[in-house]
Order: structure tokens, then C-alpha cells, then sequence
């Protein structure tokens, strides 16, 4: 995961994404999903920024975004300009459930590169999965305009959630073949459990295997 | 070429096709790189890729989804799909249960096959187990409470069939008498002074001195638990 208590590596690269779009299009969302691999329901707005550090793991070695989770929502917009500073590649977020978020990109795009000029960017298009989409596939040109890579995604199944950082990770080190590996998984150590540990981790089993599964969609678990 | 390039990627992760059905479900013509061309900010030089996982051979292997406990919230949170696999070191035989999430390859689950842990049924999906593990999935010893989904009940048996196997394995590694072996040694074993523990493993004597080497109690746990969710 994206191990925040890790120490870095020495000479482990890293890089300030810097992440926008209209509130409620799923910034927030998107990011924990790498985070922690949690999918997060509840709506709450960003307020200013959160950083977040994001680990890859690549074939020319560990790279770090940080995340700039920014606030969507005007009145939480805080210091705006002074977020994008220094940004060295970005995401732009829009629900394709709702047209205003894809209307908004332009505004966004425009702020953006007034602090940052010529940096990597990439187009999000935010909750594909959900069947009654607004803004189709077709529909969306604007990114074809300004150069910038354009993905549908969706934070809730997955659908390409890896390839806004993979997009952006061979531009910014200029290798177009660039792929994740895997991170090294290293020995666990030894645990031993005393019968007292082990009487409350029995408790805490059925209370928690009594609380349901977020979601029991078989999304292609079998092949 | 984006597509290509990490189907690539999926080809040693996953041996079933799942992962690149999904993949190839949808085709967009987004795949295109319409990006303009950008002065690459570092150069970095081609890595030898370490798994960790080189002196080990994989005993069992399926696609799965991982949910780990929210105590704070009391409630499942998704940690990721992937390949869940069972490894066991080539010299140590020690087993080991390895988790990635898939595409992105970085580690959802990784703890020891441990004598402590069984299999408990989910009370609402009969393609899930539960258990507690302390898990080294980021590096850091974490008291986790997981539940694992499979796509069928038969996969979620063949699952659970593979880790008692590889407990039992364990067991007998590290001394551990497994409850299941009970009845057939149990002459031979008479005069050992054992303690029969509910959590359905026998502690041999002196195996009571060992301690979870973290040390984390309740609160400690609790407290993590808060932290990770400010994070």
C-alpha cells in the first residue's frame, strides 16, 4: 500500500501531483483507493488540501507521487494558486454522471496552468461504472485540444485506476515502456499468539465476520 | 501503446485470465496517448526487480478479494483484488499467506500460515473467510482482522482446503500440535504437558513465554487503527 511510516529510499524520486476537478467528482475517493485499497461512500468535502504520499514500485525502481488532494468545492478552495506551486504533473477529475463537473474542466485546466506551464496532465473521467452516465465517451474532446492524456475510469471497480500514475510516471522519467513491478515483499517476522491474545482475537472474529461485506458483486473473481 | 505494455505486467501476476479479461473488456480508444511531449524531469536507470519471494515456491494460488476490519468504525473496508497466494520458503518450509493487489503489484496481505489462525465462517457470504493475522503488509507488524472473498463457494473451499494444509504444515514445523492430528497421536503424546486452548490449536509447554513480539496491545491497535484513518 502506500506505506506513509516507510522510510524513503535515498535517491528514491518523487514527484507533486497535483489533483483538481469539481467537488463530489471523486478526487478524495480515488486516492484513498490506492491508499489503503478502501472504497469510500460517504461524501465528505476536502477542505483545502491533503497530501498524501503514493509509492510505486517500477522497473527502473520506486518512485513517489505526492498526492495533493484539493478541494473541489469553491467555498472549501482555500489557497488554490498556492497548491498548484511547484506541481509537476497533474490530474483532472470529472464525473461523467454529471455534465457541469465535465463543463467545469476548461476553468480548471486554465488555473492550473497559469502557475504550472507544460506539465504532464491527465484527464479523468470519474464513475464510468455507473450505468446512467451523462457525459459519453464521444462527448469528451477537450483533452484532444490541449494535449492531455485522457482516461475513463472508476474509483468504485477499479476500471483503470492504475493508469493516470503509470501514464504519468513515463512521462515524467521519459520511459513510454515504463511498468509496475512487484514490490518486494519481505519475510514476515515471527509471531507468536499467548491463549489470552488469542481468546479476544476469537471475540473479535464473530463480531466482526457478523458485519456484511461492503458490496457481494462477483466482479470476475473467477475466471 | 499503453495497453500493451501492461498486459505485460499481468502476464507473471496472475495465472488465470481474469485479470486480463477485465483488461481487455473494455478496448477504449482512449488507450491513445494524446499527451503532448514532455522533457522527462529525472533518468533513472533500469532495476533488477526483487519480489522477495525468489527462495520460495508457491503451493496455491487464486484470484480473491481482501477486506480488512475497521475497528474504529466497525466496519469491513475493501483492501484490494488480486492474486492470494500460499508460499513456502525452499529451505525453512516456512508458509507464508502473500496477497498484490493486482496491476499496481503492491502488497494487500502478508503474514505467516500461523498456527493461531483458523478459517471462520462470514455470517452473510458463503465465498468468504475471516481471520486475524499480524500482518506485515506495510513493512510494520499490524493486528488485522481480514475477510477474504472468493468468486465461488468452490474456490473458497479449495482456499481453505490449501491453507489448513499449509497450517498443519506449520504446526508440526514449529512444534505446534494441530487439533485436527489430535486423536491420531494421542498416545504417543500422553505424557507431554500440554494445554488445550479453545482457538482450536494446543500450546506446547513453554510456548506461553513467547509473546507477540510487537508487543502492541488494545490501545496501541486502537490507536493505529485512528491514525490510519486520519491518514
Amino acid at each position: 500500500m502506500a506505506l506513509p511510516g516507510q522510510q524513503v529510499p535515498e535517491n528514491c524520486p518523487s514527484f507533486k501531483l497535483i489533483i483538481v476537478g469539481d467537488g463530489g467528482t471523486g478526487k478524495t475517493t480515488f486516492v484513498k483507493r490506492h491508499l489503503t485499497g478502501e472504497f469510500e461512500k460517504r461524501y465528505e468535502p476536502t477542505i483545502g488540501v491533503e497530501v498524501h504520499p503514493l509509492d510505486f514500485f517500477t522497473n527502473r525502481g520506486q518512485i513517489r507521487f505526492y498526492c495533493w488532494d484539493t478541494a473541489g468545492q469553491e467555498k472549501f478552495g482555500g489557497l488554490r494558486d498556492g497548491y498548484y506551486i511547484h506541481g509537476n504533473c497533474a490530474i483532472i477529475m470529472f464525473d461523467v454522471t454529471s455534465r457541469l463537473t465535465y463543463k467545469n474542466v476548461p476553468t480548471w485546466h486554465r488555473d492550473l496552468c497559469r502557475v504550472c506551464e507544460n506539465i504532464p496532465i491527465v484527464l479523468c473521467g470519474n464513475k464510468v461504472d455507473v450505468k446512467n452516465r451523462q457525459v459519453k465517451a464521444k462527448q469528451v474532446t477537450f483533452h484532444r485540444k490541449k494535449n492531455l492524456q485522457y482516461y475513463e475510469i472508476s474509483a468504485k471497480s477499479n476500471y483503470n485506476f492504475e493508469k493516470p500514475f503509470l501514464y504519468l510516471a513515463r512521462k515524467l522519467t521519459g520511459d513510454p515502456n515504463l511498468h509496475f513491478v512487484e514490490s518486494p515483499a519481505l519475510a514476515p517476522p515471527e509471531v507468536t499468539i499467548d491463549i489470552e491474545q488469542q481468546n479476544k482475537y476469537e471475540a473479535e472474529i464473530a463480531a466482526a465476520a457478523a458485519q456484511p461485506l461492503p458490496d457481494d458483486e462477483d466482479e470476475l473473481l473467477d475466471s | 501503446m499503453a495497453g500493451g505494455e501492461s498486459g505485460k505486467v499481468e502476464d507473471h501476476a496472475s495465472t488465470t485470465s481474469a485479470a486480463a479479461a477485465e483488461e481487455e473488456e473494455r478496448t477504449p480508444e482512449e488507450e491513445e496517448d494524446t499527451g503532448a511531449n514532455f522533457a522527462p524531469l529525472v533518468k533513472l536507470e533500469e532495476v533488477a526487480v526483487s519480489t522477495g519471494e525468489e527462495a520460495e515456491n508457491t503451493l496455491f494460488e487464486i484470484k480473491a478479494k481482501l477486506y480488512r476490519f475497521d475497528k474504529s468504525r466497525s466496519e469491513w473496508k475493501e483492501r484490494g483484488v488480486g492474486q492470494v497466494k500460499l508460499l513456502e520458503h525452499k529451505e525453512t518450509k516456512k508458509i507464508r499467506l502473500l496477497m498484490r493487489q493486482q496491476r499496481t503489484l503492491k502488497i494487500c496481505a502478508n503474514h505467516g500460515v500461523s498456527p493461531s489462525i483458523t478459517l471462520q465462517e462470514h455470517a452473510g457470504s458463503d465465498k468468504s473467510w475471516v481471520w486475524h493475522a499480524i500482518d506485515f503488509a506495510d513493512g510494520e507488524q499490524k493486528d488485522e482482522l481480514f475477510a477474504m472473498r472468493f468468486g465461488s463457494v468452490e474456490s473458497a473451499e479449495k482456499f481453505k482446503n490449501a491453507f489448513e494444509e499449509a497450517r498443519s504444515t506449520m504446526c508440526e514445523l514449529l512444534g505446534v500440535k494441530a487439533e485436527n492430528q489430535e486423536q491420531e497421536d494421542e498416545n504417543e503424546e500422553e505424557d507431554k504437558e500440554e494445554e488445550e486452548v479453545e482457538g482450536g490449536f494446543t500450546v506446547v509447554k513453554g510456548m506461553e513465554k513467547l509473546k507477540v513480539e510487537d508487543g502492541k496491545d488494545a490501545k496501541d491497535a486502537e490507536e493505529a487503527a485512528k491514525q490510519q484513518e486520519t491518514v
